[in-house]
């Protein structure tokens, strides 16, 4: 995808932004790698979420992000972050990466969000971020096998915790359901002995490694 | 662009609260405060939330979803639940956080549950912001404050189970015809009968009226609400069986001890065949105990010799212990003991004026302090003196040995009866304080005309003198004459306020409660003293005749213009102090430790200490009223 999009010609160069969000972007940069294996208490992880005008990775837009940090296994309301693309993608962008640090970053469905958010990032900024990317959609059935033994839908994990949100298929309403179930998952992993951010990084890894060969 | 986004959180999380009450009727900008800084916490099953070792709750917390334990933990319990589930909208702790105190409760996720937190400063805030809230959490405290009073009851029922006077058999207890159904009868029409009976508990018999079963109000919550059962189903499927079954010539003593031994408040009483004759409920049992106080009475105006007197006064204490049982108010209970120890000592008196003439002598026996103010608690020393008029022609001073010879019996058989003699000789044997009506008035008026330290501390004491006997007009002759004396002298009720305003409520900046050195708080210097003291001078400046506190208050309050509901929160804020210290001293005399009015506020239970702050709060108010007044 990347090759493709260089080669059209259609990406930003940074150089051609603001002074304010090249700015942004430099000291974005500049922060330093999250700790990995610091507990889940002293990491701010942040839940990122997209809405876009389909599921089609190569037809459809991103329309807009949103996330929603969890600090000290908390979600406080006022720690989030939401913006539409239009009509300033690159500000809203720029913004993201401001709100959400060097992650680690938490998804549900990372091969549809992350995939999309990485093209934009790369058309819009001319950079991928080099975040520690979660996704509950491998952790959740890992960690709460009673409840789903397999990788399900967001709605059926809503369903067995039994949250609500305020809006589905709004890329905030649906981070804040995400959100929820990661604090869920935080506390499982906690009496799994999974304490730290590369614990469950490996745990989604060998999940993804035992389907691949199950 | 972030305020977008935290607006919709935020408001995703007001929508949430509006669900529950009290939320749903908080004033719009209160709940935007707690929307705004509650944060959302996932709680495994299992876990605990909120423990009294965890201290002072940081949090406050609201059930978002799941469902959480509240188990009470220690024997310091304080509601009358051994465990109680809050669902979504349910919050915790408000007692703990509001007093700023540990938990009593231990909290538990009993499913996975996520749960709203605020910090407590945002708790405490948000009680000052918002009337609705406060007043939820106010009558959420207040709720407590009744289960505490349960609560005390039960503490004191298993001593007051055992008292000797519960001979009376069981046959005999039992008033009304049994009311019962039979086991086929439907659930609805059980209750039905309950509620209208107005009774607590349903017995179940078969055809032959003999007990099969019994179903008590307590009852009804596990097994009947929560589980949702049909009513129209026999109440044979949720009576309890098999239930304890006295025969009626059993005594009320061996069914307070099957209710202690096996933690039943309903007995079924059966005659010889067998069949049900009524139902003893522990209620009756404390009845029962209320015939003492006039056994007790009648004993005492029956007694010839001291013995008799020494018996009823060991009485009057059992007595006073089986009222805090009864749960009866510090102000009655008080009252109570009072009566009965002036009862007392007239008869005492009467005994010692058979043996020592005072034929012809116009007097009256005074009662000073605590005792002059109807607040005798169960240590108290004597305070006494004498007031008489010599006749014209009488000889002065052998009138007066033969009052002091009377007056010195009675000290010793007082003394004898338990109320030991008075280290600061404040007896009526002491010629300092068996005087005529002049000379009283000359002493008074001294004491007002030059207050020094020692003329202040006198008036303290003996201003709240009282008639215990003899002739009362005495007395009023010398009220009268006080008020309007001290009313004339300013300076001295100035000097009386700045004395009473020496001592300041023991409420600390930081921590609750400012304590001495050995951890405790004296009740008596530091609590109830701080309102006798006041009281006595705005009785002193309205002119109000009673020596009690209460009533000095009450009335001198009113003649004051002080708001009625200020009035009664002051006298609660004083019996509450009354009533902790009665407590300590029936708790320490049983373990024969005499009862020094010293209590730690570490050993008080949560609510207690809210309340006994709360009550602190009040005198401080006092004080402050007396402040201005005096420009203190």
């Amino acid at each position: 995808m990347k090759w493709l999009t260089r080669l059209l010609g259609n990406r930003t160069d940074t150089a051609s932004l603001d002074a304010a969000l090249r700015d942004a972007i430099a000291s974005w940069e500049a922060l330093a790698a999250p700790e990995l294996g610091s507990t889940h208490f002293e990491t701010r992880y942040v839940v990122v979420n997209t809405e876009a005008t389909g599921l089609d990775l190569d037809k459809d837009r991103l329309l807009a992000v949103a996330a929603i940090a969890i600090d000290r296994e908390h979600l406080s309301p006022q720690d989030s972050y939401y913006a539409p693309l239009e009509p300033d993608a690159a500000t809203a962008l720029t913004n993201l990466l401001t709100f959400a640090g060097k992650g680690p970053v938490v998804v549900f469905n990372a091969s549809f969000n992350r995939s999309l958010l990485e093209r934009a990032l790369d058309e819009r900024l001319g950079l991928t971020p080099d975040w520690t990317w979660l996704d509950l959609h491998w952790l959740l059935p890992a960690l709460y096998d009673e409840h789903i033994d397999g990788p399900a839908r967001l709605a059926d994990w809503m369903k067995a915790f039994g949250i609500e949100t305020f809006q589905r298929h709004h890329a905030l309403g649906d981070a804040w359901a995400i959100a929820q179930l990661m604090l869920a998952a935080q506390a499982r992993a906690r009496a799994l002995g999974l304490n730290t951010p590369r614990s469950l990084a490996d745990l989604e890894h060998s999940r993804r490694q035992l389907r691949r060969h199950g | 662009m972030p305020a977008a986004a935290s607006e919709m959180l935020v408001g995703a999380s007001s929508d949430f609260l509006t669900r529950f009450s009290p939320f749903n009727r908080m004033e719009p900008e209160a709940l935007a405060f707690l929307a705004e800084r509650a944060t959302l916490a996932f709680h495994a099953r299992g876990s605990e939330i909120l423990t009294p070792e965890m201290g002072q709750p940081t949090h406050f917390h609201i059930v978002q979803r799941g469902k959480v334990q509240a188990r009470q933990l220690g024997p310091a319990s304080v509601t009358d639940y051994a465990a109680m589930t809050l669902g979504p909208g349910e919050c915790f702790p408000i007692g703990a956080i509001a007093a700023q105190r540990p938990s009593t409760n231990a909290y538990v996720a009993v499913e996975d549950s996520f749960v709203f937190q605020l910090p407590a400063e945002d708790f405490l805030r948000l009680m000052q912001m918002s009337p609705v809230f406060q007043v939820f959490c106010t009558q959420y405290i207040a709720s407590l404050l009744n289960q505490s009073r349960q609560q005390l009851q039960s503490t004191f029922a298993q001593r007051a189970a055992e008292q000797q006077t519960m001979t009376t058999p069981l046959g005999q207890l039992v008033k009304k015809a049994p009311i019962f159904v039979t086991p086929d009868s439907s659930i609805r029409a059980a209750l039905e009968k309950m509620s209208e009976m107005r009774i607590g508990c349903m017995v179940i018999t078969d055809a032959d009226r003999k007990p099969l079963g019994i179903l008590t109000q307590s009852d009804l919550l596990p097994r009947v609400v929560l589980p949702g059962i049909d009513l129209q189903r026999p109440i044979g499927d949720v009576m309890t069986a098999t239930p304890h079954v006295m025969s009626a010539s059993d005594s009320a003593y061996d069914a307070a001890l099957e209710m202690a031994t096996h933690g039943v408040r309903h007995l079924l009483v059966v005659d010889s065949e067998g069949r049900l004759k009524g139902v003893v409920s522990e209620r009756d049992l404390f009845a029962l105990q209320r015939i003492g106080l006039r056994q007790i009475r009648s004993s005492i105006e029956g007694a010839d010799d001291l013995e008799a007197l020494q018996r009823a006064s060991r009485d009057i204490r059992q007595l006073a212990l089986n009222l805090i049982a009864q749960g009866i108010g510090a102000e009655q209970l008080t009252q109570f003991i009072s009566a009965l120890n002036d009862a007392l000592t007239c008869r005492i008196i009467d005994l010692a004026r058979a043996k020592h003439d005072l034929y012809g002598i116009d007097y009256a026996w005074l009662a000073f302090g605590s005792e002059g103010r109807h607040e005798q608690t169960l240590s108290s020393d004597q305070d006494n003196g004498i007031i008489y008029v010599c006749p014209e022609g009488a000889d002065p001073s052998a009138l007066k040995s033969r009052l002091l010879a009377c007056a010195k019996k009675v000290n010793e058989d007082l003394a004898a009866c338990g109320f030991p003699l008075c280290k600061g000789n404040i007896m009526a044997s002491n010629p300092e304080l068996c005087l005529t009506l002049d000379e009283w008035k000359g002493r008074f008026g001294d004491w007002i005309r030059e207050p020094d330290p020692q003329a202040l501390l006198n008036a303290t004491i003996f201003f709240d003198y009282r008639v215990l006997c003899g002739n009362e007009r005495l007395g009023d002759q010398l009220r009268a004459w006080l008020n309007r004396t001290a009313k004339a002298y300013s300076n001295f009720l100035r000097l009386m306020a700045s004395n009473a305003l020496q001592v300041a409520p023991p409420l600390g900046r930081i921590r609750d409660f400012v304590v001495e050195d050995d951890g405790t708080i004296d009740l008596k210097k530091s609590g109830a003293r701080l309102f006798v003291d006041v009281a006595r001078i705005l009785a002193l400046r309205a002119d109000v005749a009673s020596s009690s506190t209460v009533q000095r208050l009450r009335q001198a309050g009113t003649r004051m213009g002080m708001p009625a509901e200020e009035i009664a929160a002051l006298i609660d804020g004083f019996h509450f102090i009354q009533l902790l210290r009665l407590r300590s001293q029936h708790l320490d005399t049983e373990h024969d430790a005499p009862g020094d009015n010293r209590i730690d506020p570490d050993t008080l239970n949560e609510l207690d200490r809210r309340i006994l702050k709360e009550a602190f709060r009040q005198a401080r108010k006092l004080q402050l009223r007396l402040k201005l007044d005096y420009q203190l």
